[in-house]
């Protein structure tokens, strides 16, 4: 059954060997030359192809789009108008708490296009071949100062990080991905912890899962959670939004505290992205907002 | 006239597969793989030495197209021994029928859905031994098995017609016997 020719099974095993050795060079920590060079040229490939697919699907997108979202539009009407009693009720109830949100957002998306240098970039493709990982490819590059290690946002918060970058597209690893795990804060408290992808071993099945290191600190749902930041703003940069609060899962004798987060942004419809390339000028180490001396009653 | 087809053929389910499939929006994770497919019909009518070399070459341009997100030579190793298999089997045993008269749609979809089903567990298997934590039971059952029903699904609009072609194309007299083809045929 498994006859085959001694030539045809040298050329197997040389192949075979040939893969194992690029798998080898590939899971090496650092860059290599030789797979990256392959990757370069993988990639000058692939931005074409993808413009030219991007330009000729457009209509067909949109299309889909709306027809995806047909059925569901009743629902969601009713979902919405529910939605909105529910917000006009609470508006009344918390006429004096509005005034101090409304400041807080504001301050908090000054945070983010205020002291930033912002590449812009669209989401070129979601899913993966294999369907493991949870990254995406935009359509910025090394050319366009995009480097690995770098926040990547959009307008509703943090998308994830850049970790591979060629001269015209680069791969970026949503937060959400099991690899992912990101350095955070609650904006309310100031305590730290860590927002991992996925589900973290003990919590709940969720998209994002905050382990807080403080059993003490309170923490309820809504809570909204921020990027901590890290050394010169690589990966994280601090005070980027990453979602809010949906539950807490107690764990008797945990060491930590386990907490469901709803992500801030929508990645089912990724499209617009925004890569952080330049921190601002001074330092903002661990602190959310950027100095402002005259709202500077802030810690 | 084969290797032309050929030629045009796998480049092109390899950036259908990369530009086209990969960005739609699957929200269960696995897509259909034409690369898959395609490799199956060249496999299905090439020596086993051939079947490696072009299940090499597929494999390698997937690992290098963005997004990078594997370790280069994953899916390299997968497909070329895949191919290299397939090939062996089908030389050694004929079990597909002959390819002088247009193979019946149904075996064609039950040899890419075996391949299928066997490279996306040799991609899982390479991750675990790579390490990769985003290898769990559920997650690798959930691909496995919807990528092997669309890769099946997408049979018979992408291996069907370039067997066949092959088949048309490609030395009927010798395509029919079972026994050794000439080696490096393409």
């Amino acid at each position: 059954m498994f006859r085959d020719s001694s030539r045809s099974r040298l050329i197997l095993a040389v192949l075979i060997a040939a893969a194992v050795a690029l798998l080898v060079l590939d899971a090496r920590p650092g860059g290599d030359p030789v797979t990256s060079a392959a990757r370069t040229g993988g990639e000058l490939v692939f931005a074409p192809a993808a413009a030219g697919v991007n330009w000729a699907t457009a209509p067909a997108t949109a299309l889909y789009d709306g027809l995806r979202r047909g059925p569901g539009a009743s629902g969601r009407i009713a979902e919405l108008e529910q939605a909105n009693t529910d917000l006009k009720d609470q508006l009344r109830a918390a006429r004096i708490d509005e005034q101090r949100a409304d400041q807080l957002d504001e301050l908090l998306g000054l945070a983010g296009l205020g002291g930033y240098e912002i590449v812009a970039a669209q989401a070129v493709t979601h899913v993966t071949a294999r369907g493991y990982a949870d990254t995406a490819t935009i359509d910025a590059g090394t050319e366009s100062g995009v480097r690995p290690d770098m926040t990547v946002v959009n307008g509703s918060g943090l998308v994830g990080r850049v970790t591979e970058a060629g001269p015209h597209t680069a791969t970026v690893m949503l937060s959400t991905d099991v690899k992912s795990a990101v350095g955070a804060r609650l904006e309310a408290t100031r305590k730290i912890g860590v927002v991992n992808g996925g589900t973290v071993p003990g919590g709940p099945d969720a998209e994002l899962t905050l382990e807080l290191f403080d059993l003490e600190a309170p923490v309820e749902s809504g809570d909204r959670v921020v990027t901590l930041g890290s050394h010169e703003g690589a990966p994280f940069v601090p005070g980027v939004p990453i979602g809010t609060v949906d539950d807490v899962h107690v764990a008797p004798g945990a060491l930590s505290r386990i907490a469901r987060i709803t992500p801030a942004v929508d990645f089912s419809s990724l499209d617009v992205v925004g890569v952080v390339v330049r921190g601002p000028d001074e330092g903002p180490r661990d602190s959310v907002l950027p100095p402002r001396p005259d709202k500077g009653d802030r810690s | 006239m084969r290797t032309v087809v050929t030629l045009v053929a796998v480049p092109a389910a390899i950036l259908a597969q990369a530009a086209i499939v990969n960005r739609l929006p699957f929200d269960w994770g696995a897509g259909p793989d034409l690369v898959v497919a395609v490799v199956v019909a060249v496999a299905l009518t090439t020596s086993p030495a051939a079947a490696a070399g072009c299940g090499f070459a597929a494999g390698l341009a997937m690992d290098v197209l963005p997004p990078a997100e594997h370790a280069l030579g994953r899916y390299t190793l997968v497909l070329c021994l895949a191919a290299y298999v397939l090939a062996l089997l089908h030389r050694n045993t004929g079990t597909t029928g002959a390819l002088n008269g247009r193979p019946p749609v149904r075996a064609v979809m039950g040899v890419v859905a075996a391949t299928a089903l066997g490279v996306g567990l040799g991609y899982a298997v390479v991750g675990l031994l790579m390490g990769d934590p985003r290898v769990s039971l559920a997650a690798v059952a959930v691909n496995t098995l919807v990528g092997t029903a669309l890769t099946a699904l997408a049979a018979p609009l992408v291996a069907f017609p370039l067997l066949w072609v092959r088949g048309a194309l490609g030395d009927n007299e010798y395509s029919a016997i079972r026994g050794p083809l000439p080696s490096g045929r393409w």
